[in-house]
């Protein structure tokens, strides 16, 4: 069977616009967000949950996002990852301009079969 | 959970990193436990599931760019364990460095003390001094002395500056109190010299504007260290009457403690500047300070304004119509320097190639080691260490080697700087210390900080080409690109080596040449002695008479000696300039300019200085016979013209005078700074003048204001005795009298040739570190060759090849690069040597000796350097070698 691909070898921003759409929808802590990306990315990407670390700093340095303190599940007290109003512009753009990319290659792709 | 607690224990201040990390452990290791695994096997689960957690961290740190501070320790502490597994690296590494950084770091403190420490001065950077450029001259042909009509001039037309004149040079006098006399230097100023400087007298005053009227009060301010040897810190001392060159003066003043000035004297007199006498010609140096409120421009128009618009008046501008004079202000500290700047800044340049030599020896020893890390560095980059992070683990490693070479570099620099200014006669350097301070400490610092950049940025970046397939299966892959890297620094280390060498050679044939030029008479057996006669009982022609010749029979009584003279000047030494005026020959009429030494009439038997026509003087010439003078070859073949000189006339201070004799050249130090490109020494047109016909008062304490006359012993014993003899002999004559210093004919000329014996010290030095370096490189780079190839040479000698074949294969690298090094280099002296030209004498830029040698001698050197290496290729074993294949 092949291997999933990594997310590594996705487009470059694709971990990042994913993280923003998932926290855009509810603010988490690491580990919510990593079982939310696994649930709905099961089918198609293997990410390693260690690699959401980095990102996340990436992101906090960048000023997408920021940190506040929440309850998990558990009710335990942990650092909640939340987007700011720079990231919500940021992520607009981005889907923007990830759909026109996509519809892009879908046309050209499309064109390139006939 | 031990391992999570280790992890993110002593990590308080990066714990917004960690922190979210270990809550996702937490929650996940809870969730498994959930779902019924162990604690064990779910923190096991976890941690596979999570990935590595140190690489991930340092991932998300690196986002920050700000390397924790234990990681960094950590690095320090990993290239500490590197560095000591190859103790061989790090110390011919360190070596290496510690030469090329102690040769830099002794070399910047004399330019950090001569160039860059500010003058012990209140306001250094407001105190200049006057500048004259002649237009169409040469731009070293400046003056910077001033007559007595300039300094009025200047004192009352230039509002800009608060001004002062002083004498050029502390001249020798002779304090006589009532227990003894004492031979001093006095500093002849005028007043506001002192707030010039911005010195103000620890007891008493400074000099008034009356004392600088023509015969004003004479006065004195005491240095401090005078105050205490001859005053016992007297406190009474205002006031009192010394006496000095026999006359009397009134102490006004003591300079505090640590007062210096640019005269460094021990007395400071009224020099009452005015336009006659001393002020008639340009025997003034200008001291200013700009005054507040104003600028060196506003200064310089004023100064230009007028010196300039009465420069018609001047008497330079009417003996030199057809020249135009500019006048500027220099700042003293640059005019103070001037004339060691370039050799200083050569100095600079040849250290820093040295250690440019040393970081391509030592950026060609990395490669190497590198390249035997390529597996190491491999397997850290596929578990995930990134190529910044183990550049920077590179960096670091090549920074420590630079740290330790850098520390060594500062103790060989300290011990280089004392042995140097201990080679350094006094007051040779116009400063009085020089310093290791906090400048030159960081300097060497950023020295060793560049050294590590230019030596780890090879190898660093090598790290961007390591392959990590291939460096991980086969080890012993060479990378023949990286040879020729180390080929190529290597030529670059000969090429720069062929300049220095090239560079010490021209000055060492310089030297050689003033060394074994003919002085024109027998040094040997020589002893002279100097005394001041800036006295007033010695202003009479008639007591200078009785005072040479009671004291020449006294020295000639001493038992030993073969005969005695006085001479104004001593060969190599500087003489007195005079003008004559030619009465005879093509040129009669002509006003000349020429060296005058006033003699008494042994001075030539004294000296042996051989007579080639004519006669030398007797005891006939008296002051009442016929005015004579003797001539040298250098006058008579220049104003004569190979026509026989004897008889001729010519007018010298106001008298007729006829050449009797002429006599051979005698080496002197050039006159002036007005003769641009002059050797240290030098054959020039001189007359010699019997002092017994000099009869004008007035020139005489002139003269002797500038210049002491030498007594001159021949002796068939010189030696310590013979001096302590002569100052008895002196002493009998006149107790108060006394000589400043006893000299051998060697001494002086070592004097003479100070500089240049230091230049090419230091240069020889830097030459030699470059090529020793140049040769340790050259050696590596073929013992790196035989171990690397000795599978292949092994096969090679299997195949058929005799050792000798394959030992000039293995020593092809080294020679070749040896032999593209010489060829740049050449290309490079070709370029660049022309700067040398006015350090040299005698010798031509592209002396063919010179070149020889040095070509020679790296030849000779790279050949042995790539031979001895090679003879290994014997011990080679084609049969191993061929089994391992």
């Amino acid at each position: 069977m092949r291997k999933k691909p990594e997310y590594r070898d996705l487009f470059p921003g694709a971990l990042e616009l994913m993280i923003l759409k998932s926290l855009s929808w509810r603010s988490m802590h690491g580990y919510a967000l990593a079982q939310r990306l696994k649930e709905i990315s099961e089918d198609y990407l293997r990410i390693e949950e260690g690699s959401l670390y980095p990102a996340l700093q990436r992101m906090l340095k960048v000023g997408w996002l920021e940190t506040e303190m929440g309850l998990s599940a558990r009710n335990r007290p942990v650092r909640v990852f939340k987007v700011t109003e720079v990231g919500k512009k940021h992520l607009e753009q981005e889907i923007a301009s990830v759909e026109k990319m996509f519809a892009g290659i879908t046309r050209v792709l499309a064109l390139a079969g006939e | 959970m031990s391992w999570l607690r280790q992890l993110f224990s002593h990590r308080s201040r990066y714990q917004e990193l960690s922190e979210p990390i270990r809550e996702h452990l937490d929650e996940k290791i809870a969730d498994l436990m959930d779902r019924g695994m162990t604690r064990e096997q779910a923190e096991r689960v976890a941690r596979r599931e999570f990935g590595n957690v140190a690489v991930i961290e340092e991932r998300s740190r690196e986002v920050w760019l700000w390397p924790r501070w234990d990681s960094l320790l950590g690095d320090a502490k990993l290239a500490l364990r590197q560095v000591s597994r190859s103790p061989g690296f790090v110390l011919v590494a360190c070596l290496t460095l510690a030469l090329g950084i102690g040769a830099n770091t002794a070399i910047f403190s004399v330019v950090n003390a001569l160039l860059l420490n500010n003058l012990p001065y209140v306001q250094p950077q407001r105190i200049g001094t006057l500048y004259a450029r002649t237009t169409g001259s040469h731009p070293s042909d400046e003056r910077r002395t001033i007559d007595g009509e300039q300094w009025e001039l200047l004192r009352d037309n230039v509002p800009s500056v608060l001004s002062a004149v002083s004498a050029i040079h502390p001249a020798g006098v002779v304090l006589q109190t009532a227990s003894h006399a004492q031979y001093l230097h006095s500093g002849r100023i005028s007043a506001r010299y002192f707030d010039v400087l911005g010195i103000q007298p620890a007891l008493g005053q400074n000099f008034t504007a009356e004392d600088d009227l023509p015969n004003g009060p004479r006065v004195a301010i005491l240095s401090y260290s005078l105050w205490r040897t001859a005053f016992g810190k007297d406190q009474h001392v205002l006031g009192q009457v010394v006496l000095l060159k026999g006359e009397p003066y009134t102490v006004v003043g003591v300079l505090p403690e640590h007062a210096t000035t640019p005269l460094d004297a021990d007395i400071y007199t009224d020099l009452q500047p005015s336009r006659d006498g001393e002020g008639q010609t340009t025997n003034f140096l200008a001291t200013v300070l700009l005054r507040n409120g104003f600028t060196w421009q506003e200064a310089n128009s004023q100064i230009e304004r007028a010196l300039y618009q009465s420069h018609q008046t001047l008497e330079f501008a009417r003996s030199n119509p057809d020249e135009k004079r500019t006048y500027y202000w220099m700042p003293l500290q640059q005019a103070q320097t001037q004339t060691l700047r370039p050799q200083v800044l050569a100095l600079m340049l040849a250290s820093g190639l040295v250690l440019l030599i040393a970081c391509a020896n030592l950026a060609g020893l990395a490669l190497v080691r590198m390249l035997r890390r390529t597996g190491e560095i491999a397997t850290r980059m596929a578990l995930g260490a990134s190529r910044w992070r183990i550049q920077r683990q590179l960096w670091i490693e090549n920074l420590l080697v630079a740290l330790i070479g850098g520390s060594a570099g500062i103790g060989l620099g300290f011990i280089a700087l004392r042995s140097l200014l201990k080679m350094l006669p006094e007051h040779f350097l116009p400063v009085q210390h020089v310093p290791l301070d906090g400048r030159v400490l960081a300097f060497t610092l950023l020295l060793s900080l560049l050294t590590s950049i230019l030596f780890g940025m090879l190898p660093a970046f090598a790290t961007n080409k390591v392959d990590l397939r291939s460096s991980i299966g086969n080890r012993s892959v060479i990378g023949t690109g990286r040879a020729r890297l180390r080929q190529g620094l290597i030529a670059g280390e000969v090429a720069l080596t062929v300049l220095l060498l090239a560079a010490a050679g021209l000055l060492i044939h310089t030297l050689v040449h003033l060394e074994t030029m003919s002085p024109g008479f027998n040094p040997n057996g020589v002893i002279t002695a100097q005394a001041s006669l800036d006295n007033v009982r010695y202003q009479d022609p008639r007591a200078l008479q009785t005072l040479f010749r009671e004291s020449l029979t006294a020295m000639q009584n001493i038992p030993g000696v073969e005969s005695a003279a006085v001479g104004l000047t001593l060969p190599y030494e500087r003489a007195l300039l005079d003008g004559v005026t030619l009465s005879d020959g093509k040129q009669a009429g002509d006003q000349v300019t020429t060296n005058e030494v006033f003699v008494t009439a042994d001075y030539f038997k004294t000296l042996q200085i051989p007579l080639l026509a004519g006669r030398v003087f007797t005891n006939s010439d008296g002051p009442s016979t016929q005015h004579v003078v003797v001539i040298n070859e250098t006058f008579a073949r220049k104003f004569f013209h190979e026509a026989n000189a004897v008889g001729r006339q010519l007018e010298n201070n106001n008298k007729n005078a006829m050449v009797v004799g002429v006599v051979a050249d005698t080496v002197l130090s050039s006159a002036t700074h007005l003769v641009t490109d002059a050797a240290p020494l030098t054959d020039q047109e001189t007359i010699y003048v019997p002092y017994v016909q000099v009869d004008d008062a007035k020139l005489l304490s002139m003269v002797h204001t500038w210049i002491q006359p030498s007594w001159i012993v021949r002796s068939a014993h010189p030696g310590d005795d013979l001096t302590a003899q002569m100052q008895r002999a002196l002493a009998s004559v006149d107790p108060g009298l006394p000589f400043s210093g006893f000299y051998s004919m060697s001494d002086l000329q070592a004097k003479t040739l100070a500089m240049q014996r230091i230049e090419v010290a230091l240069l020889s030095t830097m030459a030699g570190l470059a090529l020793l370096l140049s040769a340790i490189g050259i050696f590596a780079l073929v013992a790196h060759m035989v171990a690397e190839r000795s599978r292949e040479i092994g096969i090679r000698l299997a195949l058929g090849s005799t050792v000798r074949e394959a030992m000039i294969y293995a020593a092809k690298s080294g020679v070749i690069a040896a032999a593209a090094g010489l060829i740049l280099g050449l290309f490079v002296c070709a370029g660049v040597l022309r700067v040398l030209q006015s350090f040299l004498y005698g010798v031509q830029v592209y002396d063919s000796a010179t070149f020889l040698s040095v070509v020679l001698t790296i030849a000779a050197v790279s050949a042995l350097a790539s031979t001895i290496p090679a003879f290994r290729v014997a011990r080679i074993d084609p049969n191993k070698a061929l089994r391992e294949e």
